[in-house]
């Protein structure tokens, strides 16, 4: 069976925001106002959160130094980081889901199903990297993007939590094709929508039980790290950096633009 | 508590007065905004009308609230079944004031998480039916449900008596009385039995109401993804902070009962001295407890840990944090401690002085609980401040509107004293007469139900945690159902009559057998019997028997004599 992973290469990334853009077109991520945006309840499956990192206190005595050229001038420094949902080996989202709206697949994916979800948000105060949305308020697809609905994917309702399928319904069309055409399918079949459209090639995505694969290859590579590894829910997301990335970014500040893409 | 007459227990269910028609209507609108509300007005807007945010506080009021209201539910039963355990007889008349406090919060509680949730059309039979064994939600559903059914029924059986003398001393809706006795009739045998089986309800149900709470601190306390929250020490602080809530809101309630009804006999002062002292220092513990948290969280803890303690200490919480602890905790602590060590003073006045504070003191650390977490989440969003909005804030108010409709409904219809054994009504009920075979008849359907009850409640809650993983098993359903299945054996073991006991069969055999062929010995007994027991009740019981057998035994001595 295979497991489904992603790799994202911070040193790639140059924060345009492509992906962003094209998970909220593939996924039918509603809207949500001007109104609702500054109370904290727009939704993006996918995103781009941009990271302050102070540089001093990066390097601690006795840490090795980390690559040359990457933290040796004073001063903050901006980082973007591309936020899907991890979909987590051991994931607190589907433990404490009362309901079984969300879980884990055999092929690794963490699965929502909206319709069973009952809103109680615990699964939102659970995920260590916020990556759940709550529909606060009725869904909105302002102008002609109403027309530009993806039949694919289900419209989510009022009250109930949605999140990162890794586009899931392509991988039930390339499983359909494969099985009528009598075939095991192929890797480069399935792709979600933020590691296609992205223009620097930053992302990575695949079977992370297949060796030889890319993505496989890199999520071993020494650049690669996970977010909050100490936590134990194991990403199956991971990213790839020159530095000691994971200690800086606790220092860090958010500075974001979530009302300039949601107006 | 010397008083003799049965209508100074029985005032609120004599006199109405306007004033409680208008306390009843005022909470009754309440109560339908609640509704309302949550459940019309914020279902067809979604929960954008509150304050909350996904980065923001995804719980708010609502969330303290419902914590806040399962820590009240939690002493009522603590208190009643600690009176009935330890035999304190002090307290007795606070046992059933308690009680439906715990009934009244706990309903309330209830609304609130079905109100707080965003599909409530969904709620209770998805959590039922698809329930997640893992999920601290279903077990939080699992305790309440069986909390909820485990204090009805001791309630019931606790004021079953109660009832009964109400059916026969009141003439207003004396039909409701007499259902809700169902079948009562104070018989020496019906009382023994009730009183075991309350005793044996009390027993068991006082885990159940630390499992109650200890649930809600797991809903916080395991998840490592929130700093704040991750704390094994988080079962006992939730059931200490309930005891705490609890105690302070009762002490309020009974205060404005012995007000309203002047029943300062029955809650004297010095009862209100004792509730203070012991408030007192559970407030202390619950300070102590506090205190090792904040420092274990500020102390060399994970930096996000740090940072909700900091917040709370001396940020944007920490006007909060310091009214509550200071003004709300160690000041009453005080005005409680100063009483409690003072022989001379014993008031009402200062205890509820103190309590009150309190209350709204833990109202804000369940607030600090929830809300500061959402404030420092591990990935550096940007994050919305949170501001209840004025619907939250009345939806809070409702609520409690909602629980003082339903306490002054439950008041005005059900007695909320004990009534003293030494009651016992002129005309009692005639247990009816049952022939002796379909005594024994009855008795052997008892045991055989009450049997086939345990092993099939035993057996779904097995069933159903046997089949915990399995997708298409409602297991919750099941395992709800296994105890809901095993609290209705209190209920057969009082409701129905069982094998004829000694005194049945005394009194069939002197009325089937001729006076002269009577053995004497089980005379003896009889009289021996009421003669032993020092109860009024058992004596008015015994003693249409006795003068039954007195005459036999007149009789008897006559043909001696002749
Ligand atoms: S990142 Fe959050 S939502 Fe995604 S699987 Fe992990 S815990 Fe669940
Ligand atoms: S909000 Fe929905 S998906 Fe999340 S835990 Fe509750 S029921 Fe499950």
């Amino acid at each position: 069976m295979q497991k489904w992973g992603m790799v994202i290469d911070l040193d790639r990334c140059a924060g345009c925001q492509t992906c962003t853009v094209a998970c909220r077109t593939e996924n039918n991520v509603p809207f949500c106002g001007d109104g609702n945006a500054w109370k904290g309840r727009a939704i993006f499956w996918n995103k781009v959160i941009t990271v302050r990192i102070e540089s001093h206190g990066s390097q601690r005595e006795g840490e090795p130094s980390a690559s040359p050229g990457t933290n040796n001038h004073a001063g903050p420094r901006l980082r973007f980081l591309p936020m899907p949902c991890m979909h987590c080996e051991r994931p607190p989202c589907v433990l404490v889901c009362p309901v079984r709206a969300t879980t884990k697949s055999v092929d690794g994916i963490v699965m929502q199903v909206p319709s069973r979800c009952i809103g109680c948000r615990l699964c939102q105060a659970s995920c260590p990297y916020s990556r759940r949305y709550f529909n606060w308020q009725e869904v909105d697809y302002p102008g002609t993007l109403k027309e530009a609905v993806n039949p694919d994917v289900s419209i989510r309702t009022l009250g109930v939590i949605e999140k990162c399928t890794l586009c899931v319904h392509r991988l039930q069309k390339a499983r359909e094709q494969a099985r009528d055409e009598n075939r095991e399918i192929r890797e480069d079949e399935y792709v979600p929508a933020c590691v296609e459209a992205c223009p620097a090639k930053a992302r990575t995505f695949g079977d992370l039980n297949n060796p030889d694969h890319a993505v496989a290859k890199l999520a071993r590579s020494p650049r690669a790290f996970r977010l909050l590894e100490e936590l134990g829910t194991f990403p199956q997301v991971s990213y790839l950096h020159e530095s000691t990335w994971k200690s800086e970014s606790r220092k860090s500040v958010g500075a974001e633009d979530e009302e300039e893409i949601d107006g | 508590m010397g008083d003799r007459d049965i209508s100074v227990y029985l005032r609120p269910l004599l006199r109405t007065t306007w004033k409680a028609y208008a306390l009843l209507a005022v909470a009754l609108a309440g109560a339908c905004w609640y509704f309302y509300g949550a459940f019309i007005y914020q279902f067809f807007h979604g929960h954008r009308v509150t304050g909350q945010g996904t980065h923001g506080a995804m719980w708010g009021t609502i969330v303290a609230n419902i914590v806040q209201l399962i820590g009240v539910s939690h002493v009522g039963i603590a208190i009643s079944a600690t009176v009935r355990i330890l035999q304190l007889k002090r307290y007795q008349q606070l046992a059933r004031i308690a009680e439906f406090v715990t009934l009244v919060s706990l309903t309330a509680a209830v609304c609130n998480i079905a109100g707080d949730v965003g599909r409530p059309d969904r709620f209770l039979y998805n959590v039922v039916m698809h329930g997640n064994f893992t999920a601290p939600f279903v077990w939080s559903a699992t305790v309440i449900t069986n909390y909820l059914v485990g204090s009805c029924v001791y309630l019931y059986l606790a004021m079953r008596r109660d009832i009964y003398l109400c059916s026969r001393v009141l003439t207003r809706r004396r039909w409701l009385y007499r259902a809700l006795a169902l079948g009562y009739s104070d018989t020496p045998e019906e009382r023994e039995n009730l009183e075991r089986t309350v005793w044996w309800c009390a027993v068991i149900i006082l885990p159940i109401m630390v499992s109650v709470h200890s649930v809600y601190g797991w809903v916080f306390g395991l998840q490592p993804g929130r700093p704040g929250w991750f704390n094994p020490f988080q079962a006992p602080y939730f059931v200490l902070g309930a005891i705490v809530t609890g105690f302070s809101g009762v002490v309020a309630v009974v205060a404005i009962i012995r007000r309203i009804y002047r029943w300062e006999q029955f809650f004297p002062n010095r009862l209100f001295k004792g509730l203070g002292v012991f408030l007192g220092f559970v407030t202390l513990l619950y300070l102590y407890f506090l205190f090792s948290e904040v420092l274990t969280g500020l102390y060399a803890s994970p930096e996000a840990e740090r940072g909700v303690f900091h917040d709370l200490l001396f940020g944007r919480f920490s006007w909060i944090a310091w009214t509550a602890t200071v003004g709300g905790m160690i000041v009453p602590f005080w005005v409680l401690f100063v009483q409690g060590a003072n022989p001379k003073i014993q008031s009402m006045k200062i205890v509820v002085v103190g309590a009150v504070p309190i209350f709204f003191a833990m109202w804000g650390w369940r607030y600090l609980i929830t809300v500061p977490s959402f404030f420092h989440p591990h990935i550096p969003y940007k994050l919305a401040e949170y501001s209840p909005t004025l619907f939250d804030w009345s939806l809070v108010l409702a609520t409690y509107c909602f629980a003082i409709f339903f306490y002054t409904a439950l008041v005005k219809l059900l007695p909320i004293l004990e009534l003293p054994e030494h009651f016992v009504p002129a005309r009692p009920v005639r247990p009816p007469r049952i022939r002796l075979a379909t005594m024994r008849g009855l008795g052997f359907f008892k045991r055989a139900t009450i049997s086939f009850t345990l092993a099939s409640g035993i057996g779904l809650i097995a069933y159903g945690i046997h089949s915990r993983f399995d997708v298409l098993t409602p297991a919750p359903a099941i395992w709800i159902s296994g105890i809901v299945c095993l609290w209705t054996i209190p209920l057969q073991v009082c409701l129905i009559p069982g094998f004829p006991s000694r005194r049945h069969m005394l009194a069939h055999r002197a009325r089937q057998e001729p006076a002269l062929l009577r053995p004497p010995r089980p005379l003896v007994t009889a009289v021996g019997l009421a003669e032993r027991s020092s109860s009024p009740a058992i004596e008015s019981w015994v003693d249409r028997h006795q003068r039954a057998h007195r005459g036999i035994r007149r009789r008897a001595r006559m043909r001696v004599w002749a």
